[in-house]
């Protein structure tokens, strides 16, 4: 029985995602970024396409939806994950659409008439079987997949659009896409920047030895210096765990101060972030929103007496309103915070905004 | 065309482990081998008891898992089949499970030894493999050990047998388990083991000087070490302890190995971390830090809310201060939840309530007007209102009644009903078993029958429950460990570790109470070394009485006893002289009168006279012997009179001389006793008698 081990390997497989993912969080340590959580998930959800038993696009949607469900519960933080799950059941609404003939385009641009009437009808509507939607889904799963491998690449090439000569910037933490980004215009420019190290993970460390390496020059200031020194940048360019819906940033902790620098010293923000970080969440959902992880950076377990007597918390992710920024460098361009809304109806289906 | 994703998905841990050919294996022993946490372990092994509403042997397996372990082999003891049944329904038997558990069950095991016997005898290991206990809680990623390990066991053809995973802490850390308290001395470079030695609460630490002497240049004496209880051990340590049966724990065998190093020329090495978390749940003490750092997320990832076990319904979420919150949980008006509390779910919690630093399980009721601080209260517990409760657990199905005071320190094991209007004194522990029952199962503490359980529930049911100690509508016992046993052991039994009744200063932790504490501890080993030569000398004395031993024999046993103790000469005469004059005592009690004594006494004094001749020659040994002779009659003062008669017939059998004991009498008069004593009446007599005798005998001479 070929199938049924394959299908054993399937679940183990999934299993082992999901644990690592509530081992692994973000944030912390040595994890993998985003991006590459982005594309596991999307191998995990094209390898269900092709190895579970399905027979209507219903079905497969109800089966997506159900193994979302769980990699978002192992670990609310990583938003990629979910975003990957919708970017997933949108395209097999769409493939199923083209194959039954009708135009999903049309129906995307829903008047809020045909929103009210439209309701719990929508569902039933994915039980017609079509022989070939299998390989079609996976054809656009692989489309996906593309897309995602180069996202680093294009908003990497966007940046002699904004960075020019002898400019100062400033960034915060590490970010792999700001890192490529600011790498892309090295060569052509040469600018200053100034890295905040973003203690108490201190990524900022890595980062500006990144940017040294590659004959950027860079300075590390501490975090608490970022107000001091603000005056003097031409520019801040900062990465971000989540973009959420009404355009604000789930971002490492001590962004919201460097925002607010900005703002005060009107200095430009600008945000690089792919669109898989595109979340329909909003910011208050306070259970989900925050992550504590070991305070162990903040105060020492060797410190000994003294912990007994302390309460001592380590949250990982501020919060930044989008008033505060300036604009948003997607794989597909620049987008102001105001946009974001309409970008996230084009990339997910309404009724998958909750899983 | 998937399977790409396949490889990639594996984790860099994995993928090097894999190169290793064989997979990582485990042995985690589900069993303590002690009864520290009776009465609670009599219903539910250690292994199963919940900390933050999980089992204690979940986090465990998750510790093992994270580090790559696929292999576990859980050795299970006392309880097995509730540990089985557990681990059947666990995540960790699913066939999905990255990590296969294999249990074994034995009655016969009493030690961790046996355990480790047993492994060799079944060959289950084949490869290097990790050895912890059931009740370890640890997020520490050993795969970094794992390769020194393995490294250091490439380079110098299998030399290192084990390598011991410690964690940086400095002392008074209240994680740190003080029974585990260890002083290591280590090679700084090769991280090799050279001394290992529980500290005991010892001040004085004695370091053989040849560790220091071979090996290399650079040498570390740490203090701030937090044993983690997790070890890797090579194949070797199985067989090592098939070799050395009288090996039973941890400790015999590091010092073994240490000990025979030059012979079997094996190393024990050191790793020492500084990040992650790792602690053993060994009593109460430890379960209330480990709890608190639970909540306060020390071991992150393995979080409450995480609900890394996988089970339906045991999510929670997370909230500012540490709060966690079940599904269905309800809060009263009014109630507060301060920080760090853990709610399980289904829990309904009255009005008013003021919780902090807590953990409750679930569905638990508790009424209006409840304090809890501290408290760590289990599954299915009912507490009504005005109850406060202060540092104390409360296990499963546990009724506390209105207006209870739990003080600190307090433990109501299973299913125990107490109040109403009542205040349990501090460390009171309450159990629906007798203790008297104890010494009945003594026997077969280890067999895990139910039937033996329900068995003596129904012995406890004919004894009644005592109002004045649970309560008008209470039920359950006052639970004494049993005191028969020697001091350490008693220690040992006592369910919050080594502070058996804590002093009100101590439980504040104040440096001052601290270091009287120390000082305390550091008088302690000198007077016990004292003591236990002195009972040795004792017994060496007895036996020779018995079995007509002769004087030579004695005097060689006593030397090597000298030795053995590190008891200076002087010393040995005196407690020499000391347990010959007391024998008489021992052996017929204090009350003798001064006749009865004295003739008791001076056949032994002949008897044993070339004893003392051995030990008293020169001219300070006879004031010695006679000071120590004066200490005790001082303290026995009914007797002495018979001081006349003993000193007399020392004498007379040349023990002692005359100029000595005049001598003696004409000095040393320091006390207002002593001087008194030397008044007495017969012993001028005698002493007088000395004088004329001397004169006589010096007359002749001339």
């Amino acid at each position: 029985m070929p199938g049924a081990d394959k299908e054993t390997d399937l679940t183990e497989r999934i299993e082992a995602f999901l644990a690592d993912l509530k081992r692994g969080g973000s944030g912390t340590g040595p994890l993998r970024g985003s991006g590459e959580m982005a594309r596991e998930t999307t191998y995990l959800l094209r390898r269900i396409t092709a190895q579970t038993r399905w027979s209507s696009a219903g079905d497969l949607m109800e089966i997506i939806r159900n193994e979302g469900r769980r990699m978002t519960a192992a670990q609310p933080s990583e938003t990629t994950v979910g975003n990957m799950v919708r970017r997933v059941l949108k395209i097999i609404r769409e493939e199923y659409a083209r194959s039954r003939g009708s135009s999903e385009e049309t129906e995307q641009q829903e008047s809020l008439h045909k929103l009210l009437t439209s309701g719990g009808l929508s569902e039933e509507n994915f039980r017609q079987h079509f022989a070939p939607l299998k390989a079609n889904v996976i054809e656009a799963i692989n489309e996906l997949l593309t897309e995602l491998e180069g996202t680093t690449d294009n908003i990497a090439m966007q940046a002699l659009e904004h960075i020019h000569s002898n400019e100062v910037i400033m960034t915060v933490g590490r970010s792999r896409t700001v890192e490529a980004f600011l790498k892309d215009a090295a060569r052509k420019r040469k600018f200053h920047v100034i890295v905040a190290e973003c203690a108490p993970f201190c990524q900022g460390h890595e980062m500006a030895t990144g940017l040294s390496k590659a004959g950027i020059e860079t300075t590390v200031i501490a975090d608490a210096a970022i107000f001091a020194v603000m005056s003097r940048v031409n520019k801040v360019i900062i990465g971000t765990q989540t973009v959420l819906a009404n355009g604000g940033l789930r971002a490492v902790n001590g962004t919201h101060t460097v925002a607010l620098a900005a703002k005060h010293h009107s200095t430009p923000l600008i945000v690089c972030a792919p669109m898989f970080k595109l979340s329909p969440q909003f910011p208050n959902e306070e259970d989900t929103f925050h992550m504590f992880v070991s305070p162990h950076e903040v105060l020492p377990f060797t410190e000994g007496e003294i912990l007994s007597e302390v309460n001592v918390h380590c949250p990982v992710f501020d919060y930044v309103p989008p008033e505060l920024i300036t604009l948003f460098i997607s794989n597909i361009g620049g987008n102001a915070p105001s946009y974001i809304y309409r970008l996230m109806s084009e990339l997910y289906h309404p009724e998958d905004h909750k899983l | 065309m998937s399977s790409r994703g396949g490889k990639q998905k594996k984790g860099n841990v994995a993928s090097e482990q894999e190169e290793e050919e064989q997979p990582l294996q485990a042995v985690l022993v589900a069993d303590s081998f002690n009864r520290r946490f009776f009465p609670i372990s009599k219903d539910q092994p250690r292994a199963l008891l919940p900390l933050g509403n999980v089992a204690m042997i979940d986090y465990t397996l998750e510790f093992l898992t994270s580090t790559g372990v696929q292999e576990t082999f859980v050795f299970c003891c006392w309880m097995s089949n509730k540990i089985k049944d557990h681990l059947l329904k666990s995540k960790w038997c699913r066939p999905t499970s990255p990590n296969v558990v294999h249990i074994i069950t034995s009655d016969l095991y009493r030690s961790l030894g046996d355990v480790l016997r047993d492994v060799d005898a079944k060959t289950l290991v084949r490869n290097d493999f990790i050895l912890v206990y059931g009740d370890v809680v640890s997020n520490i990623d050993v795969s970094q050990a794992l390769q020194e390990h393995r490294h250091r066991r490439k380079v110098d053809k299998n030399i290192s047998v084990m390598t011991m995973v410690f964690k940086e802490s400095s002392p008074g850390h209240k994680s740190r388990c003080e029974e585990d308290d260890v002083i290591v001395a280590m090679d700084s470079k090769s991280k090799r083991v050279l001394h290992y030695q529980k500290t005991q609460g010892l001040k004085k630490l004695q370091f053989p000087m040849n560790i220091f002497q071979h090996g290399s240049d650079e040498f570390e004496v740490r203090h701030d070490l937090l044993d983690c209880h997790i070890s890797i051990c090579s194949p070797q340590v199985a067989e090592l302890f098939t070799d050395n049966f009288d090996y039973q724990t941890r400790n015999d065998f590091v010092r073994g190995i240490l000990v025979n190093e030059e012979i079997l020329g094996n190393q024990i090495h050191l790793y020492v971390t500084q990040d992650g978390y790792g602690a053993r749940v060994s009593n109460l003490q430890m379960y209330d830090s480990v709890s608190s750092d639970m909540v306060r997320r020390w071991v992150y990832p393995v979080t409450p809310e995480a609900n890394f076990t996988d089970q339906r319904g045991q999510g929670c979420t997370h909230s500012r201060h540490n709060v966690y919150r079940g599904a269905g949980v309800s809060l009263g008006h009014g109630s507060q939840m301060e920080e760090n509390v853990l709610i399980g779910r289904d829990t309904s919690i009255g009005a008013n309530c003021h919780i902090s630093n807590s953990v409750i399980g679930n569905n638990c009721t508790i009424g209006d007007n409840v304090v809890l601080d501290r408290g760590y209260i289990w599954n299915n517990v009912d507490i009504s209102s005005n109850v406060e409760i202060h540092q104390s657990v409360v296990c499963d199905g546990a009724v506390v009644k209105e207006a209870v005071r739990l003080n600190k320190q307090c433990v109501l094991a299973y299913n125990v009903e107490i109040g109403p209007n009542l205040s349990l004194p501090e460390g009171t522990v309450v159990s629906m078993h007798h203790p008297e029952e104890e010494e009945e199962d003594d026997d077969d503490e280890f067999l895990s029958d139910d039937q033996e359980v329900g068995h003596s529930k129904d012995k406890t049911r004919q004894k009644a429950f005592n109002p004045a100690e649970v309560g008008p509508e209470g039920k359950g016992y006052i639970w004494k460990p049993s005191v028969d046993d020697t001091e350490d052991e008693e220690l040992a039994q006592c369910l919050w570790g080594l502070v058996l009744n804590p002093d009100p200063e101590s439980d504040s932790e104040s440096e001052a109470s601290e270091e009287s504490q120390d000082r305390s501890r550091s008088v302690s080993p000198e007077i016990d070394d004292v003591n236990a030569f002195q009972l040795e000398v004792l017994g060496t004395l007895q036996r020779g009485l018995e079995e007509n031993i002769v004087c030579d024999n004695l005097v060689l046993e006593i030397n090597s006893l000298k030795y053995a103790y590190n008891i200076t000469l002087k010393e040995v005469m005196q407690i020499l002289t000391r347990v010959v004059l007391e024998y008489p005592f021992q052996l017929q009690g204090t009350q003798l009168t001064t006749l009865q004594y004295t003739g008791l006494l001076l056949p032994l004094l002949k008897k044993w006279s070339p004893v003392f001749k051995n030990y008293i020659k020169r001219a300070q040994d006879h004031l010695d012997c006679l000071s120590a002779v004066e200490e005790l009659f001082l303290e026995q003062d009914t007797h002495q009179t018979a001081m006349v008669k003993v000193l007399m017939k020392m004498y007379q059998l040349e023990i002692l001389e005359e100029a000595a004991i005049l001598k003696w009498f004409s000095t040393g008069t320091t006390t207002d006793r002593s001087r008194q004593l030397r008044k007495n009446k017969g012993l001028q007599k005698f002493i007088q008698w000395l004088e004329e005798a001397e004169d006589e005998s010096s007359e002749e001479g001339e």
